[in-house]
């Protein structure tokens, strides 16, 4: 391998691909524009349904429609609850919740203080569209608010009768957090991010493998290519460079993104936590680590896809042929995607790109251990040299470099 | 006339297929050799070996006193290539770039190249378009550029491949004219093709070749001579057209 011939086409290939709008546009530009935007409907939508959801209306049927009802309705059993509002009676309950006029209908039985004073339950009937998500939303908060007053009477009915209210309290749950201050991650980013590395790493080198070998043998640029005094392996590794640079760059394009996306709309990361907090800690040892090892794994896909690119008649075979990566990359992505730090076994770091997704989950969560790590790190630097001379493999075989 | 091209019993099989079969000819400095055959005759195969893409099953050639299989870098640098009829630029380089990307390939040292382009540029009356991306030029632009290309390191020996193949007849007319070119520089050229007319008002001597062999070869002259005065079409058909 000539170092000269391999920075030669590096060069020439890096300057050929930031030329082509196409390719800038859709791996710089897109990632840049769209994720900011995803994550602003995304978050606004999330941040939207949450404040529906909270703001109820209610009417009552005009049979419960009294002002003793009303009166213990508002003034007693959604006291503390401002973000609901009492509309008109209605009629017809079921029309009125259709026409989305209210989202509940409350009916009471007209004799509940009787009832009540007699300490025998009355019959509080709440008509809802099930179908509706809004209306299935502000149905716990209802309830909420429902047994919260049945528990203040209950209370009340106890100490009347002279017995302390613990006694329907008889175990009393203290949780106490083992984990470190900052442990814990963010559970949304332990999510998704492997899932998206994966797949943005499987794809993100695509538009330059297709092109750099697929598509130099379609324009004819190949053959004169391969009788200059650059050897085989040289301008391979020239191309491989470029792929994994392209690939890297569409990943912090990516990224750059979610982070703009994040800071614009942090709801959108925060809602899986229940609007907790976005903050989490990576030990730096650990983070480094993580790096490393998506490296590897960018540096493996770039040369699977030049080995592909090889193989291909075409332009478009090559297309085919690629596209075919971002289903192998999500299979353990989403198959991990619900794991916890604490799920992960030391097999997962043996495994190609399970052991990337399984380094960063691991990372992300705060739960770290670094054997685990350093396996996942050793297996993906063999994985590289692996892929690396099938792509060697595959550049020198004639009835591959030659299909055409 | 010093022979810098030889080829001895060039063989190449892809698994059972013999694609070209125990091929020797040899080719003088400044001489045109016209290899003439068939779609899949073995033409491209045997350029292919000459220009080491492809390593050859068994025999061996030598080119400008290196050998194919052992030496194939140093032949590398003594060839210029210019295969189909595709110009087989980058489109989003300029014409200049194209051209320097293959001169410092092979390892032409920077002030070296600037002034060939220039010389070339000028060669070639590319001036004008020498600094425009080359998917911006005209057809006949990029087959200049190709042209300049093909010798940006002033190779000793140039190997055509059908190089007028899909080409109207002004593009046609300037490959044959790069050609001539060449030779009057003294390189020593093979040249495949499956027209007859133009075999015949290029080359110096033709081999004939069909399903991998060299069935006959000579000048045109000397291959009329040697089938009683036919025409090299006839020649040819005698030869190569024994299914139709």
């Amino acid at each position: 391998m000539n170092f000269r011939h391999v920075w030669i086409v590096f060069k020439k290939e890096v300057k050929d691909i930031a030329r082509d709008r196409r390719t800038l546009f859709t791996n710089l530009l897109i990632p840049i524009v769209l994720m900011p935007l995803l994550f602003t409907f995304l978050g606004g939508g999330m941040e939207k349904m949450e404040e529906d959801i909270e703001n109820i209306s209610i009417a009552l049927t005009a049979e419960s429609d009294t002002a003793e009802i009303r009166e213990l309705l508002e003034k007693q059993v959604f006291a503390d609850f401002p973000n609901i509002q009492f509309k008109e009676s209605v009629e017809n309950p079921s029309e009125a919740i259709l026409q989305k006029e209210v989202r509940f209908v409350l009916e009471v039985e007209n004799d509940f203080a009787d009832l009540l004073a007699r300490g025998e339950p009355y019959t509080l009937t709440i008509h809802y569209d099930q179908s509706d998500t809004k209306a299935a939303g502000s149905m716990g908060i209802l309830n909420q608010a429902i047994q919260s007053y049945s528990r203040q009477l209950v209370q009340q009915r106890l100490t009347d009768l002279n017995i302390d209210p613990q006694i329907l309290e008889p175990v009393k749950v203290v949780q106490v957090n083992a984990a470190e201050e900052n442990k814990g991650g963010n559970l949304m980013l332990m999510m998704m991010l492997p899932l998206i590395i994966s797949i943005l790493i499987a794809v993100g080198g695509i538009p330059a493998a297709t092109d750099l070998v697929a598509g130099e043998k379609e324009r004819a640029t190949f053959e004169p290519l391969l009788t200059t005094q650059a050897g085989r392996l040289s301008i391979l590794i020239g191309k491989y460079l470029t792929v994994a640079l392209f690939s890297f760059v569409s990943i912090i394009a990516q990224l750059t993104g979610m982070t703009i996306g994040g800071i614009i709309s942090p709801s959108f990361f925060t809602m899986a936590d229940g609007g907790g907090s976005m903050s989490f800690f990576i030990p730096p040892g650990a983070l480094l680590i993580s790096i490393l090892i998506i490296i590897a794994l960018g540096m493996v896909f770039a040369a699977i896809q030049l080995a592909i690119s090889t193989f291909a008649r075409s332009f478009k075979e090559a297309q085919t042929y690629l596209s075919f990566l971002t289903f192998i990359a999500m299979v353990p992505g989403y198959a991990t995607m619900m794991m916890q730090p604490e799920d992960l076994r030391p097999l997962m770091f043996f495994v190609p790109l399970l052991n990337a997704i399984a380094s960063l989950k691991m990372s992300l969560g705060g739960v770290i251990n670094y054997a685990y790590l350093g396996i996942g790190l050793a297996t993906s630097v063999v994985y590289v040299i692996l892929s690396l001379m099938l792509a060697a493999w595959m550049f020198n075989k004639e009835k591959y470099l030659f299909r055409n | 006339m010093k022979i810098l091209l030889e080829t001895r019993h060039l063989t190449k099989h892809f698994g059972e297929i013999a694609a070209v079969e125990g091929i020797s000819f040899s080719v003088g400095r400044g001489e045109v050799y016209g290899l003439l055959g068939e779609n899949g005759a073995g033409k491209t195969t045997t350029l292919r070996m000459l220009a080491t893409m492809l390593q050859p099953t068994s025999g061996s050639a030598t080119l400008a006193g290196y050998d194919l299989v052992t030496q194939p870098e140093q032949v590398r640098s003594r060839i210029g290539i210019l295969f189909g009829g595709d110009s087989g630029l980058y489109d989003r380089l300029t014409a200049a770039e194209n051209i320097a990307y293959f001169g410092r390939l092979n390892n032409m040292e920077e002030a070296q190249l600037e002034e060939r382009i220039r010389e070339l540029a000028r060669i070639f009356d590319m001036e004008e378009y020498i600094d425009r991306r080359a998917g911006k030029l005209s057809k006949g632009m990029k087959q200049k550029v190709a042209f300049a290309r093909s010798i940006v390191h002033n190779p000793d020996i140039m190997l055509f491949d059908e190089p007028t193949s899909g080409l109207d007849v002004g593009a046609t007319r300037n490959v044959h004219e790069f050609i001539m070119d060449c030779r009057e520089q003294g390189k020593t050229i093979v040249f495949s093709s499956h027209t007859m007319s133009e075999v015949e008002k290029l080359c110096d001597r033709i081999g004939i070749i069909h399903k991998g062999r060299l069935v006959a070869q000579n000048s045109v002259a000397g291959l009329r001579e040697e089938f009683q005065g036919k025409n090299l079409e006839d020649i040819f058909v005698e030869l190569a057209g024994d299914e139709r």
